[in-house]
């Protein structure tokens, strides 16, 4: 034991900080946003009991769809199909032009300042609109079909997938690009050998996972005509022939069901 | 061979890693460099392959000038200098085989770099590298799997193979336990006496910069205070060279391996 501690010396003690009204007037203006959006004379007028006393309205057509009118199912085996294929080739060119991009949009392997912001702004602006909104604007380009809808998911999964690989480049361990550079390689090819192989695991399970999310877009985006099932959707809902919907809500379930298990296997025993 | 005139590194932020040093060494020489962390060791081997650039002075490197090569005459300046890294700089995730390979990457088109289809040669050449290193048998093992003395002897694989005239090591066995520190500065006194290569390197312990260095440099705060024999570097010089008395620290074992 020192001597300090066996003759303790009182020394001053520090003023204990005023509270912050940090924390109350956060309290106070998410109630304030709150009010504003539910209430009745500036907001959308939000109304529980109402809604309660509504949700027994809908109990005829979700009869109707939980009775699915299974003769139609042969009608929908093909646009189910170019849906799947639709999501497939998206993937495809959406993942491909995703990895240089991300490599332009890392910290670690831009080829230089101009090029990263050029590229991180083009990712944010692709990012910012919707896929049901690119399905719009391309039926309007290209018109109808499954054209607009892989132009829409290409453009969905380059958002997506650029954005998250440039993220794990960016947290790459950067001795093995030292050392491709120290043994006299070029920016790409010490990109390929000092970065990519690390990268690589992530990058494939990327993919499935947009390929995952492009058989659910696709359904959406049929709706306004970019081809596939969600073409079929939309009509069936317009004749009001919920039995035949169901139909088509059942066949999705199984289908992004069975699709996401084996996705998730494959990716568990990659990263 | 290499030499250094009135070289001086500032780094952004104020910091000055090398302070007008002049420095010349000789082809085939074996040399070692001490200094306490923050001398200048790694920055005085990263200005001889340009992975540092000087801010002052000149490097040149069997006559070409480092500090005023293009992009293009750099690259091919670093591929005659094999560099080995203090934590080995493997990818990991990948073969011995394929860290070997980025040896011969200075000697591939680029195309078949880039789909990874090296030619035969130049597999057989980093082969070689790894039986001169004794781990060719792991030629197809994950570099994750090797111990760290068996990961740093790939580092070296991976140097050879360039075929440099130059090999660098950057503190090159901190990462490992004594006995396999040995290993790895036999393997380099080795290949500095068997093939001729030109080795500089830095360490931190006085008792491996004596066993190994045939000729010691000594950096303290930028400047050059030592060049001189292993032989004379007593504790009186090595006092010198970190400035103040001598500690455990500085040893790496209390009675070096045989």
């Amino acid at each position: 034991m020192t001597a300090a501690a066996a003759t303790p010396v009182r020394s001053a003690r520090p003023a204990k900080p005023r509270p912050s009204l940090a924390v109350p007037l956060g309290v106070l203006g998410f109630l304030v946003l709150t009010y504003w959006a539910a209430s009745e004379e500036f907001g959308i007028g939000f109304d529980l009991p109402a809604i309660l006393g509504d949700l027994t309205r809908g109990a005829g057509i979700i009869g109707e769809i939980l009775r699915p009118d299974w003769t139609f199912l042969p009608a929908t085996v093909e646009p189910m199909l170019e849906t799947l294929q639709m999501a497939i080739i998206a993937s495809v060119i959406g993942c491909a032009t995703a990895l240089p991009v991300s490599f332009i949009a890392s910290r670690v392997t831009t080829p230089g300042v101009a090029a990263y912001f050029v590229g991180r702004g083009i990712l944010n602006v692709i990012r910012a609109l919707p896929d049901l909104l690119y399905a719009m604007i391309f039926v309007a380009a290209v018109s109808i079909g499954p054209l607009a809808g892989i132009l829409a998911l290409v453009f969905f999964n380059l958002g997506v997938v650029a954005k998250l690989l440039s993220e794990t480049v960016d947290g790459v361990d950067q001795g093995p690009m030292e050392a491709a550079r120290a043994a006299g390689a070029n920016r790409a090819l010490t990109i390929r050998t000092g970065v990519f192989p690390q990268i690589l695991p992530n990058y494939v399970a990327y993919s499935l996972y947009v390929f995952e999310l492009n058989v659910r877009a696709s359904t959406v985006i049929g709706i306004v005509g970019a081809g596939g099932i969600g073409n079929v959707l939309n009509a069936q809902m317009k004749f009001f022939a919920y039995e035949r919907v169901g139909v088509v809500i059942v066949e999705l379930f199984v289908l992004v069901f069975v699709i996401e298990l084996i996705s998730i296997q494959l990716r568990r025993r990659l990263v | 061979m290499i030499r250094f005139s009135r070289a001086s590194v500032t780094y952004p932020g104020g910091v000055h890693a090398l302070r007008e040093l002049d420095l010349e060494i000789g082809a085939g020489e074996m040399v070692v460099v001490v200094g306490l962390s923050g001398a200048g060791k790694s920055t005085l081997i990263r200005a001889i392959n340009g992975l540092v650039p000087l801010t002052e002075g000149e490097v040149t490197v069997e006559g070409r000038s480092v500090t005023r090569a293009t992009p293009r005459e750099l690259r091919e300046i670093r591929s005659r200098i094999g560099m080995i890294f203090q934590t080995f700089n493997l990818v990991k995730r990948t073969t011995v085989l394929n860290n070997v390979l980025m040896g011969r990457l200075h000697a591939t088109p680029t195309w078949r770099a880039l789909l990874s289809r090296y030619r035969p040669e130049d597999v057989e050449i980093a082969m070689q590298a790894l039986e001169r290193v004794g781990i060719v048998d792991k030629a197809y093992v994950r570099a994750s799997n090797l111990s760290g003395g068996q990961q740093q002897r790939v580092g070296i694989a991976r140097a050879l193979a360039q075929e440099p005239r130059i090999i660098l090591a950057d503190e090159p066995v901190a990462s490992l336990d004594p006995p396999t520190s040995h290993v790895v500065m036999r393997d380099l006194q080795r290949i500095n006496r068997e093939l001729g290569i030109t080795t500089i390197v830095n360490l931190h312990f006085l008792d491996l910069a004596r066993v190994y260095g045939e000729r010691i440099v000594g950096l303290r705060g930028g400047r050059l205070v030592y060049d001189g024999t292993g032989a004379q570097a007593d504790e009186r010089v090595f006092r010198e060279i970190y400035g103040r008395s001598l500690t455990a620290d500085d040893v790496l074992e209390a009675s070096p391996a045989a």
